[in-house]
């Protein structure tokens, strides 16, 4: 248990990377592993690194570790000890010795001394950070928990062994002491490199737990769907249920950021981000709660409800800014994504009535706030008819009709809305065609906007 | 803050295989064998030059400076002695005699046959009252017997005879014992007393204490001129100091006494042994020798510690590069290498000091040369221990430094 850090100001993210070049080799065998790596994560995520090995996932964790040298462009972690940035760029030995301690690092191979037991190698990493408590029950609560104390999956008694060396225990016990050094000082960053592929499904399901719970605080309900008999669990495993309160005890401190490297769909699942790597290239970078908005948000409209679920989810991938739907989204970030979003003022309109409908014309999502719809029947003046607030479309039927706007829509607060221009709207328009007829007929020119 | 306490990695690391840490220790532990037999042969062989004057009672010395060892000829003239007198702070000044060249003592034995062969003796003439010589085992009444002309005592601890099978006992002079008659430069001389023990050096086999007067007679008088003084070269003059002087000042006195004549150096007694043990560590192979061998077991014991220091690091370089991703500094990792080094180190030394210890032991009984581990020399010894060992230490700290913790993933 560390001693109290302080989390970065709100809407500001735990790890920001910008424009990281990385180059391996020099002269001629000078090669180019990393371009224009941009990533911002926020604290609490639970981050998926994808991508085919040798796409740089590795090297972009070591350069956020501070275990190599950054060559071009920035990064910056957040010190909750300090309450302040450190940048890695340029940064000397010692002090990224300081910016290593902040992160729990899990290795692909456990890494442990063979001289020194269980409980001493995670003394090593305890000795760099002062902390509350004490410090040996704190190591022992975390190894029993990893299903390597007094009890086991069935709640029987076990050996223990917590004084056991690396040679007395199976690969991954050693894993998941590996697993208890690098999460014992309780990191608020933490960079994982397939930290549950040497581990059955129980205790990779442990490590995930936890992982998660050190993120944000599950719901009891949650957990205990959890505990359950083995033919139930399956592959995905089960906890025991004498791990679920010592969970609870040894995850007190939340807002735990990971960065993992895995192929393991049972944590991909899990995933709060995923960051898909290409050939050195950040390819994608989804939110996976905004992809889910946007998903579901399209779905409902006429235009989009008749396709494949894997064209909707590629159209809703070509509007992520990849920000939580809970977060506005900051000017560089719109400036990074153009197009995707545009912002409106309380009082300015995003269409308005009459406008003709063109290339230009665009489709909308509300991402944040809500809008006034206004309509003018036959030579009255504009009345307010609806609101709608996240979540909701708007300018559908102009571009299906392909006639001019029937409405105005006007922001009531600031928002924030996702742009689906005419030309994917109308390809996609095509393929639904016969069940937009139908909706069209059912609805006729009264749908809204 | 409570924190855990720390971790014995250094130690953990050595000792975690037991027959690995046994060759280790034994390694390092030869090392130590092979500097201290070396260090201690080189010693006994110094001592062994030296045990005359360590036995000699005097605070300060005066020797001529053309004397490098007293192996040599030049002498202080006695006016100098008698001067030195007259300095605050002298008690007395008394000759010391030593012969090194003309001593030719004629072999003890019955038969006649063996009886013409002679062998050189040093001879040590002093006063017989005077106190001067510290001899363990000769008594009062042995003094008494020397005043006698032509009476000697005798070493007991002469050079043994090479067969001793044949000869059990007897040395190359053959048997010496109270009473027995033979000659020395061509004229009898009467052992007298039980012997007391010197033991022989480089220069000589053995050695005879005689009075002075008898000294005079037999060794200088047929070299000297007709008339003069066949003492009027002193070979040593031992100084003796009046209760609650210093001998610092005295011996800045007596330097200013002497300064112009440029014909005497004043010295301690642990002075003069020095410099005749430097005599023979530069004159004669002893010191290039031995030293050769001292700088051979430090040289392999740098190497095997350096080998042990860095197959520990190579063999957890995964380890290490983890210690180094979590946030340990270089600082510490240097510092576990220090700390292995020292362990063996001390490791090592413990049972090499013992064994070596052993090893003087026989070497003693087998030789005869007086091999004595004192304190200072085991500190030495420890002391090249750890050097040794952090030294290669210091060689291996370069590659745990390179240890890139970027590897681990």
């Amino acid at each position: 248990m560390s001693s109290s850090t302080v989390p970065p100001p709100p809407g500001s993210p735990v790890l920001r990377i910008s424009g990281v070049n990385h180059h391996f080799g020099t002269g001629d065998t000078r090669t180019q592993v990393l371009f224009h790596n941009t990533l911002e994560v926020m604290p609490g995520e639970l981050v998926i690194m994808s991508g085919p090995s040798g796409s740089g996932k590795t090297t972009l964790l070591t350069l956020v570790g501070g275990l190599r040298t950054l060559q071009e462009g920035q990064i910056e972690v957040w010190d909750g000890d300090r309450g302040d940035y450190r940048t890695l760029r340029g940064t000397p030995e010692p002090e990224l010795v300081h910016v290593r301690r902040l992160i729990g690092f899990i290795f692909q191979r456990h890494n442990l001394f063979d001289s020194l037991t269980a409980t001493q190698n995670v003394r090593m990493a305890q000795r760099l950070r002062s902390t509350t408590g004490d410090p040996d029950a704190d190591a022992r609560d975390l190894l029993q928990y990893l299903l390597l104390g007094t009890l086991d999956i069935q709640g029987k008694p076990q050996k223990v062994r917590f004084d056991y060396k690396p040679a007395q225990l199976s690969g991954g016990q050693r894993q998941r002491v590996a697993v208890a050094r690098a999460l014992v000082n309780r990191p608020k960053l933490v960079l994982a490199d397939e930290p549950t592929a040497a581990l059955d499904a129980n205790s990779g399901l442990a490590v995930v737990t936890l992982l998660q719970n050190l993120a944000r605080t599950r719901p009891d309900d949650e957990l205990a769907a959890l505990v359950r008999s083995g033919e139930d669990a399956g592959e995905a495993g089960r906890l025991a249920d004498w791990q679920v309160p010592l969970l609870r005890q040894i995850a007190t401190a939340t807002g735990t950021t990971s960065l993992i490297v895995t192929h393991d769909a049972r944590i991909m699942n899990l995933a709060d981000r995923i960051v898909h790597m290409e050939r050195g290239r950040i390819e994608s970078n989804v939110v996976v709660a905004e992809r889910l908005f946007v998903r579901n948000g399209l779905r409902q409209s006429a235009a989009f409800a008749a396709i494949l679920p894997e064209e909707q989810q590629k159209i809703a991938d070509e509007l992520l800014v990849g920000v939580h739907p809970d977060l506005p989204v900051r000017p560089d970030q719109l400036a990074a994504h153009p197009g995707r979003v545009e912002v409106y003022d309380p009082g300015q309109d995003v269409l308005r009535v009459g406008d003709p409908v063109d290339e230009h014309s665009k489709f909308y999502l509300i991402r944040r706030g809500t809008v006034e719809v206004w309509r003018a029947p036959e030579g009255e003046p504009l009345r307010k008819v609806a609101e709608l607030g996240p979540g909701r479309y708007f300018g559908e039927v102009a571009l299906l009709m392909d006639q001019p706007r029937n409405a105005t829509v006007r922001a009531a607060t600031r928002v924030e809305v996702y742009a689906v221009d005419r030309a994917t709207f109308d390809r996609y328009k095509t393929v639904s065609r016969p069940f937009i007829d139908r909706i069209l007929e059912n609805f006729g020119p009264a749908g809204e906007a | 803050m409570p924190r855990p306490p720390a971790v014995p990695l250094a130690w953990a690391n050595l000792a975690h295989d037991k027959v690995r840490f046994a060759l280790f220790t034994a390694g390092i532990g030869f090392a130590v064998v092979l500097m201290g037999v070396q260090l201690g042969i080189m010693n006994a062989m110094l001592d062994s030059n030296t045990v005359l004057l360590r036995r000699t009672n005097a605070d300060l010395v005066l020797v001529n400076p053309a004397r490098k060892s007293l192996l040599f000829r030049e002498g202080v003239n006695r006016r100098r002695a008698d001067l030195a007198r007259q300095v605050p702070g002298v008690r007395s000044v008394e000759p010391l005699y030593v012969d090194y060249h003309l001593g030719m003592l004629r072999h003890t034995a019955d038969d006649p046959n063996e009886r013409t062969q002679t062998r050189r003796i040093r001879v040590v003439g002093v006063d017989p009252d005077g106190g001067l010589l510290n001899l363990p085992g000769v008594t009062a009444a042995d003094w008494e017997r020397l005043r006698v002309p032509g009476a000697a005592l005798y070493d007991r601890k002469s050079r043994p005879h090479p067969d001793q099978a044949r000869h059990p006992g007897e040395t190359v002079f053959g048997a010496l014992a109270d009473g027995v008659q033979t000659e020395l430069a061509g004229r009898d001389v009467t052992l007298v007393g039980n012997g007391f023990e010197l033991g022989f050096d480089f220069g000589t086999d053995g050695t005879l204490v005689v009075s002075d007067r008898t000294f005079a007679a037999w060794i200088r008088a047929p070299y000297a001129g007709p008339g003069t003084d066949p003492l009027a070269e002193i070979d040593l003059a031992c100084v003796r100091l009046d209760p609650g002087a210093s001998a610092a000042d005295v011996q800045q006195r007596l330097r200013e006494l002497f300064a112009t004549g440029g014909d005497v150096d004043v010295l301690t007694r642990s002075q003069m042994i020095d410099r005749e043990k430097w005599f023979w560590w530069t004159n004669t192979p002893i010191g290039f020798a031995f030293g050769a061998g001292v700088v051979l077991g430090f040289v392999v014991g740098l190497v095997i510690c350096y080998q042990i220091l860095s197959s520990d690091i190579a063999d957890h370089v995964a380890e290490y590069a983890t210690l180094k991703a979590i946030g340990y500094p270089n600082r510490y990792l240097s510092s576990v290498v220090l700390q292995e080094a020292l362990i063996l180190a001390a490791m090592g030394y413990v049972p090499g000091i013992l064994v070596t210890l052993a090893t003087y032991a026989g070497l003693t009984r087998l030789t005869g040369l007086p091999m004595e581990l004192t304190f200072p020399r085991a500190g030495l010894i420890l002391g090249l221990t750890v050097a040794m060992c952090v030294g290669s230490a210091w060689l291996a700290v370069g590659k745990v430094k390179k240890v890139d913790p970027a590897d681990v993933f």
